[in-house]
């Protein structure tokens, strides 16, 4: 069985359709990119799955449990950790608290010693570079530490699925590449992965298999490059692919 | 119960949610347009009253005159907070209510100060007298107020729907910044509101201390009343806060005939807090992402 | 804390701790600095719930429920120390029961909330006629007892009452940095940046709040239960007076809301420079500082009472 599988989720805001009827499924280990035009539904795929959004119909199954009922927190421990298209940081506390936060209270009960909690700060905030800042204000730093910042908080609660809404967009080549970086890394983790990127370049480079959205509806799911082989798909969806 | 109580009762009712529309009104007002809740909203209509009693024991005219005064005297502080709103700071409802706790203690203070001791009433005869209507026995001073009410709802509904001001009103209450964007002077119409919206507090506080007895902490439930009719009306429109107020009475004197008058104000303040509890996002709505 | 606060919070400790005797155990000036000690842990527990970003206007609510439980069971025999404590139960148990509309309500909303709560509340014990008394209240509470230090006619018995005040403000000081080192900190700092978020993360966010409502409502319910067996009455307008609502947010909010002591010192301050300075002169206008005060901090805080829920809490694991 699949470690994700999502039934016929729809969801309407009032009268706007944002997913209709999409089915996924996802399997342990795999790296999977969705891609897809502004407003495809992307995220709001990401809200259901994390918990802040019910969906109109549907349903979502993760490990055997099923999601849709389920509040954020009690997600978050099944096992899922995701990051937010705009970093959204405890944007008044410190980066050591923001990503304190998750290793304290991923579960009922979490690791007691503080000794521990600290090792795994430390380590998490070593793994996206940021252990020298781990005493400013998350509000201080820049764009790229901020969405490094978002990647230790998702960690933090030690995911085996791993939700990722445009880690690369809005960086420089060089924090792109970096974001290449973690990809790979993760991976060799064993972590599994969803990721939305609106770089089809960046996603065709990490990603086992490809999901497109359009209009939320899933119009395209295969290995990168039957997908992006598909000129009309690239031209129709992807087109806007400004990245260099 | 007898069928004439229950009649009674419902038109007392009527007669008593006219009044509590008009009464809400200015907070209404200056809430559709600035976002703010202005928590000194009942001691000023308190403040209204304490003016007015006071020229009725100095010059003993008909209460109905001194109405024009009391609204008069509060437009200077219409200007003050006026002043101070256009200062407030994110987030700015609850900036509000801060800066207007702090104002109203001062006002209530200050009130206290100036009138100590008992409480006081505009016992004028001509408002005392009771009327037959029907076959129901009706205070005249209540039906006056209500008349007033109705009048003063209907000429702000008309005035608001089919003028220039108006329409500058309900553009600034909808969207500030796009009515500024269209030309529309938001900062005039603003001002005018709080103009509009003190003037009635203070002619609202005559009328007031002719029904009820004043005293200097009494606007708090004023103001309590106020922000549940603002919550059921949707800010704003005339028409409707004077179907809430109407429901309001009618609801208030029919539990006040079953509980008896002394639960008064626990009925008020568990209808303030059901009514946050069911609307829920209603008066702030929650962010959505 | 930097060494120079570190000193002068020390010194002011010492100075409250040596007051009694150096001002010649003068019962109005015990009397004058236990009230605003009384404030203080007030304040205190107001800053306890805003740091998890809940902002009461209703602590009148738990004083006077505090207050009311301490004297009933007083009357009916207890002794004041378990009246009191009783009362503090109840106060809690009366700040968990609106803190649950906080998981359906926030902000302004939460804050009129708690408003409408602390009016129901008020209400009821002035018609409640059997049991409180109704608008006359309660008289004849017991005396705490006194201490027999220097002797019980030099202070009017106050000095006892005075030390009790001042180990109460300690305890919930004790309290809220214990809070801001634990688990519970970090819980409540995230719920108030941003509580999706904190949900995300594993955070159950109403269960946490409602430890900050209880502790807040357990504070303040204690000094409510202090007041009244120093005041000896218990009436509505007394205890659930707006006052108890409006001076712990004006204090804390001056003070510093989420600094552990800037509420307390703002309590103090405020108080004081009001009972001794304007009282005696202008009475009318003693409560002037106390409006200033929130007319600043609605319009002249950085930010407004945004930035004042600012504090940086600094990494300790
Ligand atoms: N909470 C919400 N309330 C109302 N409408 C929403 C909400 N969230 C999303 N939408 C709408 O649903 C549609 C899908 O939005 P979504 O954010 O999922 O798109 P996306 O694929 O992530 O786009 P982008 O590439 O711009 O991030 C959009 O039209 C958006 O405006
Ligand atoms: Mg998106």
């Amino acid at each position: 069985m699949a470690l994700l599988e999502a039934r016929g989720l729809s969801m309407a805001f009032g009268g706007l359709q944002a997913l209709r009827g999409v089915d996924i499924a996802i399997e342990a280990r795999q790296v999977v990119g969705l891609l897809g035009p502004n407003g495809s539904g992307k995220t709001t795929l990401f809200n259901i799955l994390s918990g802040l959004l019910r969906p109109t119909t549907g349903e979502a199954r993760f490990d055997g449990a099923r999601l849709t009922t389920l509040p954020p927190w009690e997600i978050s421990r099944l096992g899922i950790g995701r990051t937010f298209q705009i970093a959204r940081p405890f944007a008044h506390s410190t980066v050591w608290d923001n990503v304190l936060v998750g290793v304290t209270f991923r579960a009922r009960r979490g690791p007691r010693a503080a000794l521990e909690r600290r090792r795994e700060v430390e380590r998490l905030l070593a793994t996206v570079g940021l252990l020298d800042k781990a005493r400013a204000t998350a509000g201080e730093l820049s764009l790229g530490e901020r969405k490094r910042l978002e990647l230790a908080m998702a960690l933090s609660t030690r995911p085996t699925l791993l939700l990722l809404d445009e880690l690369a967009s809005g960086l420089s080549p060089r924090g792109r590449e970096e974001v290449m970086g973690f990809y790979g890394q993760l991976r060799g983790e064993g972590l599994t992965i969803f990721a939305i990127e609106h770089s089809a370049r960046v996603l065709s480079r990490v990603a086992d298999r490809l999901l497109v959205l359009d209009q939320g509806t899933v119009v395209a799911d295969g290995r990168p490059e039957q997908v992006l082989a598909s000129t009309r798909l690239v031209e129709a969806y992807l087109g806007e692919d400004d990245e260099p | 119960m007898s069928p004439t109580t229950l009649a009674h009762a419902i038109v007392a009712g009527v007669l008593l949610g006219c009044f509590y529309a008009l009464m809400a009104l200015g907070f209404s007002m200056i809430r559709s347009v600035t976002r703010a809740l202005n928590l000194t909203h009942g001691d000023l209509i308190i403040l209204g009253g304490y003016l007015g009693y006071w020229l009725w024991i100095g010059s003993g005219l008909h209460p109905l005159f001194l109405v024009p005064v009391a609204a008069a005297a509060l437009l200077p502080l219409a200007l003050g907070w006026q002043w101070l709103f256009q200062r407030l700071r994110e987030p700015k409802e609850l900036s509000s209510l801060v800066l207007t706790f702090g104002l109203s203690l001062f006002l209530q203070n200050g009130m206290l100060a100036l009138w100590p001791g008992e409480y006081r009433l505009i016992a004028s005869e001509a408002l005392t007298a009771s009327v037959s209507l029907g076959g129901l026995t009706l205070n005249r001073g209540r039906l006056l107020v209500a008349g007033l009410a109705l009048a003063a709802v209907g000429s702000l509904h008309v005035a608001l729907g089919h003028s220039r001001w108006g329409r500058a009103v309900r553009a600034t209450s909808v969207d500030r910044e796009a009515a500024a964007l269209l030309g529309i002077n938001v900062d005039q119409a603003t001002q005018s509101t709080f103009l509009l919206a003190f003037a009635l507090s203070g002619g609202v506080g005559v009328l007031f201390a002719t029904l009820h007895y004043l005293s200097p902490s009494g606007g708090a439930e004023l103001t309590l009343l106020a922000i549940v009719l603002t919550i059921w009306s949707g800010a704003g429109h005339a028409r409707s806060v004077l179907g809430a107020g109407i429901l309001l009475g009618v609801v208030e004197t029919l539990t006040l005939l079953w509980s008896g008058p002394r639960w008064r104000e626990l009925i008020v303040a568990l209808m303030l807090l059901g009514t946050l509890l069911a609307r829920a996002g209603g008066l702030v709505p929650r962010r959505s992402r | 804390m930097p060494r120079g606060g570190l000193i002068a919070t020390g010194l002011v400790g010492l100075a409250l701790i040596l007051l009694p005797p150096l001002s010649g155990f003068h019962p109005y000036y015990l009397y004058l600095v236990s009230t605003g000690l009384l404030f203080g842990t007030l304040a205190t527990s107001w800053n306890i719930l805003a740091y998890a970003g809940q902002v009461s206007f209703g602590h009148a609510a738990f004083v006077g429920l505090g207050g009311y439980g301490a004297a009933l069971a007083s009357l009916h025999g207890l002794s004041p120390w378990a009246a009191i404590a009783l009362g503090g139960g109840l106060g809690a148990a009366g700040a968990v029961i609106i803190g649950l509309a906080s998981g359906r309500l926030q902000g302004a909303s939460l804050a009129l909330a708690t408003l409408a709560y602390a009016e129901m509340w008020r209400a009821i014990a002035q018609n409640w006629d059997e049991v409180t008394g109704g608008g006359a209240g309660l008289i004849g509470i017991p005396a705490l007892p006194t201490l027999p230090w220097p002797s019980p006619d030099v202070s009017g018995g106050r000095a006892g009452g005075y030390y009790l005040s001042l180990a109460l403000l300690a305890s919930v000081l004790a309290v809220f940095a214990g809070i801001l080192r634990s688990r519970l900190g970090l819980a409540l700092a995230a719920i108030r940046e941003e509580e999706e978020r904190a949900g995300l993360l594993g955070v159950h966010p109403l269960p946490w709040k409602l430890l900050a409502f209880g502790l807040s409502g357990f504070w303040s319910a204690l000094a409510g239960g202090l007041y009244v067996h120093t005041v000896r009455v218990v009436e509505p307008d007394l205890v659930f007076s707006l006052h108890f609502s409006i001076l712990p947010l004006v204090m804390a909010t001056f003070g510093g809301v989420g600094t552990l002591l800037g509420p307390a010192g703002a309590a103090l301050g405020l108080y004081l420079a009001s009972e001794l300075f304007l009282h005696p002169y202008v009475p009318a206008f003693h409560q002037l500082p106390y409006a200033l005060a929130l007319i600043v901090v609605a319009l002249y805080a950085p930010g407004g009472l945004g930035t004042l829920f600012r504090r940086r809490r600094h990494g300790a694991a």
